[in-house]
């Protein structure tokens, strides 16, 4: 069904254009739901204007020429006018699916290829990112240009509690980031010998990031996490623990990267933050799209991953997750595999310089017991990243790296999206107790399987054990 | 009963009796707020002179009468007066047994001459014991308390981001008292609200003695922030505060290619009287894009040959200034004593020392201060004034909204006049402006 404009002009030549330009994967044949921004190559290609898009009431009936908001909405409508049965149908042949554009030249979403599928969503993508914000919050004066957006902000706003490493709750953001900055916890770059349990949990905490820069599909992390867990479950000796640092030495493949990413020091996660992390995260737009919360509103969130990584806070959140502030500038979403991304990526970090040699770091690695208790903090972070919509275009790198620049409006979707994480949390429970039972089972590996467990004899390049290399 | 006053040797047993008079009268009048030494003759001037004072306010009130006769010279008088404030007053006691005693301090200093000797004396023992730690202690606390300093903050930020905005490779000189407090948020803003994180290059000019106690750590922590907000940055310090009006581009590292911008908290009532002008056309030498000015609504300047009408000024200003921090801080809060005593040998070297070539507390530490106003008329000699933008005022309007109440905004009435007043209890207390050449 055409839509009917009053008086208005389309400036669309799309419904004549059949296909979008083919630089789309094909579609699967399993109907499954695409990545905004890489929209179906045989949708009909809709471009309207910006008058046309912001318009309230475009669906008008063509009886009582009453205007509705939602297609939907006017079908139900012209129900109600007893039509007979021939006029009830639809006009024109059956509908194709639509994708829409951005009538806004410079934006990425312009192009054909990359098209959104929903006329929501791109309604409110213009606005957010092309129009006025006209939508300000009473208490911190932050500005929105969709309702919706500004609405479910003014409900947490002033709501939030900012905890620092050293403790201390902040009701404020600014000053909490004042704070933050002059923190001791922050300034000690210089420490990195520490008790071997920070290392497990920086370890295990990078596992995880790794893991989530390895997986590709979106919408269901827990399903991932399985598959990429079982290689290594059933070659490891046990531990699952030991496995982990294991792993993300080995995709290291021993760089100065390794270094930073065993460094002992929680603060010096914020150091593997702007370096390595950001480039394990590189391989995944969704897990830059995670790291968008931080610059938006979820310095709580944070806190979340660092509490599982710390084992020194015992109760308390931790900031680790403020490295991931710099993953909203992590770029591009690729999806080559994790390990090769890493390689070339780490080439452009300016890291720190290893103080500790790879094999003493997985020695150390390897005395680490098992306290792995990510649950919640992999929950958390699945949570979060299977609800933001992955943008395509793209996101800003970190300062290290080149710089490309591209926004992206996931942090708008991700505040949108704070509620359903109870929802998610649910889902992601059977994780944890999948890793716990070949925890268990696993108790009896030799040393052949210990990735990484004998730490001493092993190199830094365990890949023939279990094959991902 | 006047009269007695005038008599040097038997004063002397006057003052004694005075003396517990005076204790009593002084606690009497805490609890029934009568006027201190109403049975001592000592209040004969004081309330004949149009006393502005409340009943309450007997430290104003002695020590106004004390600059007086100072002025006039009479040192009977002084001395008597003197002894009285020296009796009632206490750096840890309430408001005005604190006013009582930082001023009645000035003030002896003042009669004895001894004035840079006592500021040279304080202030290297502040620098012993100033620390990273205690400085940064006090600086959040104060800021987690009161708006004070981060209203010229986030007002300041505000204009630099608009000024800025677009621009890729930032140079922002910061000649400020509040220890790059400021900056956190500011880059944490560059981070998350351009599309493009552009480099940042902060120049700090301050003095030497900073320099040495807490630059270096400021430094490390700074430039720890900024590589965690992923934003480019480069961090100096120029340690020429005393010379500022002869400082070139060269030396404080402005590149052609950069888009400058000057901050100015607290900095420019630092600099000698005489010297302001130069300062202002210097800064305007460096081309910024814009120039953030944050000052105290106090005028300690132009009545600098008039030591009574400075000294009221000034006993003005602190009085404002002391009750707000009674009503911020706890009351037991170290950073609030801290903040106290730099506020003393402020006094002390407004009040005390000379300003001019003889005096070495007109170097770096001596805060004469001047109104926006008068600072506007300075100012408008090489800048035009550029208002902040709604979303600056909103933001600004929120800050203080996260604060106790008493705090408020208001914007400049009147052309000569531009940028924003903070009020407290309605008496405008700091002022920020933003400057385009």
């Amino acid at each position: 069904m055409l839509e009917k404009m009053a008086g208005e002009e389309i400036t669309s030549s799309a419904t004549t254009q059949d296909t979008v330009v083919g630089s789309n994967p094909p579609p699967v044949v399993k109907k499954k739901r695409n990545l905004p921004g890489n929209p179906d190559p045989d949708a009909e290609v809709i471009a309207l204007s910006p008058k046309t898009l912001m318009a309230t009431n475009r669906f008008l009936c063509e009886i009582c020429g009453k205007g509705f908001q939602r297609d939907q909405n006017l079908q139900l409508h012209r129900r109600g006018h007893n039509l007979p049965w021939k006029l009830k149908q639809r006009t024109s042949k059956e509908p194709r699916k639509r994708v829409y554009v951005c009538p806004e030249k410079t934006c990425v979403h312009h192009h054909p290829s990359r098209a959104l599928g929903d006329l929501t969503g791109i309604k409110k993508h213009f606005c957010r990112k092309h129009g006025e914000k006209k939508w300000k919050c009473e208490k911190c004066s932050k500005r929105y240009a969709v309702q919706s957006d500004w609405k479910a902000h003014s409900k947490t706003c002033g709501t939030r509690e900012y905890r620092c490493d050293c403790g201390t709750l902040f009701s404020r953001r600014d000053s909490f980031i004042t704070h933050r900055a002059f923190c001791d916890a922050l300034a000690e770059e210089t420490a990195r010998i520490t008790a071997a349990s920070n290392i497990h949990n920086v370890t295990a905490g990078n596992i995880n990031y790794h893991f989530l820069g390895t997986s590709s599909a979106r919408p269901n992390m827990v399903q991932h996490f399985s598959p990429v867990f079982k290689p290594i479950q059933s070659s490891n000796d046990g531990a699952i623990d030991q496995s982990r640092p294991g792993l993300s030495l080995w995709m290291n493949q021993g760089s100065q990267s390794s270094q930073a990413l065993m460094n002992n020091n929680l603060p010096e996660l914020h150091q593997i933050g702007s370096a390595g992390l950001g480039t394990l995260f590189a391989t995944d737009p969704l897990i830059s799209s995670c790291s968008n919360i931080p610059s938006q509103m979820d310095y709580p969130v944070n806190w979340d991953f660092g509490n599982k990584l710390s084992s020194t806070n015992t109760g308390e959140l931790t900031s680790t997750s403020l490295p991931l502030t710099n993953l909203k500038e992590v770029g591009s979403p690729r999806f080559s595999s994790a390990p090769s991304l890493y390689s070339t990526q780490h080439h452009h970090n300016q890291l720190p310089p290893p103080i500790m040699s790879a094999t003493a770091l997985l020695q150390k690695a390897a005395a680490i017991g098992s306290t792995w208790n990510e649950p919640s903090f992999l929950e958390s972070f699945g949570v979060k990243c299977n609800n933001s919509q992955v943008v395509q275009d793209g996101n800003k790198y970190n300062g290290l790296f080149a710089p490309n620049s591209v926004p992206t409006n996931l942090t708008t979707d991700l505040e949108n999206s704070a509620s359903d994480l109870s929802s998610m949390n649910n889902q992601l429970q059977m994780y944890p107790r999948k890793r716990q039972n070949t925890q268990k089972d696993d108790t009896e590996g030799g040393q052949t399987r210990d990735f990484l467990g004998v730490g001493v004899h092993q190199t830094i390049c365990p890949s023939t054990i279990n094959g991902w290399i | 009963m006047d009269t007695v006053i005038y008599n040097p040797k038997p004063s002397y047993f006057m003052y004694s009796n005075v003396n517990q008079q005076g204790n009593d009268q002084a606690v009497d009048m805490r609890n029934n707020n009568q006027p201190p030494a109403s049975q001592a003759s000592t209040s004969h001037s004081s309330e004949s002179a149009g006393d502005p004072c409340g009943p309450g306010k007997w430290a104003a009130r002695l020590l106004r009468d004390c600059a007086k006769a100072l002025s006039e010279k009479d040192s009977s008088r002084i001395h008597h007066l003197l002894w009285m404030l020296n009796e009632l007053a206490s750096a840890y006691g309430d408001c005005e047994q604190k006013l009582a005693s930082h001023f009645s301090q000035a003030l002896f200093c003042k009669a004895t001459e001894m004035g840079e000797l006592c500021f040279n004396t304080l202030s290297s023992v502040a620098e012993r014991s100033r620390s990273f730690e205690s400085a940064r202690k006090m600086i959040l606390k104060f800021q987690e308390v009161s708006p004070w300093t981060t209203f010229g903050h986030v007002a300041s930020n505000g204009a630099i981001l608009e000024a800025l905005d677009g621009e890729s490779k930032l140079h922002i000189i910061d000649i400020s008292n509040t220890f790059c407090t400021q900056w956190p948020t500011l880059l944490e803003a560059l981070a998350t609200r351009n599309d493009e994180t552009p480099r940042l290059k902060l120049t700090v000019v301050t003095t030497v003695s900073m320099e040495r106690s807490v630059m270096k750590e400021i430094r490390q922590r700074m430039e720890k922030f900024a590589r965690l907000m992923g934003v480019p940055f480069e961090f100096h310090v120029v340690s020429e505060l005393y010379r500022l009006a002869e400082l070139t581009k060269e030396e404080l590292g402005v590149q052609d290619d950069e888009a400058v911008a000057v901050n100015c908290i607290g900095a420019l009532r630092r600099i000698n009287v005489k010297d302001r002008d130069a300062v202002v056309h210097m800064l305007h030498t460096l081309g910024p894009k814009v120039v953030t000015v944050v000052e105290e609504e106090a005028d300690f300047t132009s009545s600098m040959d008039d030591f009574v009408k400075c000294f009221d000024e000034c006993l003005r200003f602190y009085a404002l200034f002391f009750e707000m921090l009674e009503e911020s801080f706890l009351p037991t809060s170290n950073e609030r004593l801290m903040l106290e005593r730099e506020c003393s040998r402020s006094i002390l070297s407004v009040l005390a020392c000379d300003e001019g070539d003889g005096g070495s507390c007109s170097t770096e530490e001596s805060e004469r201060r001047e109104r926006g106003r008068q600072w506007c008329d300075r100012l408008k000699e090489a800048f035009s004034p550029v208002g902040f933008s709604d979303d600056v005022v909103d933001d600004v309007r929120a800050l203080l909204k996260r604060y106790r109440a008493g705090w408020s905004l208001v914007l400049p009435q009147g052309d000569d006049d531009s940028g924003l007043y903070l009020t407290w209890k309605e008496e405008p207390v700091v002022w920020a402006s933003a400057w385009k050449p």
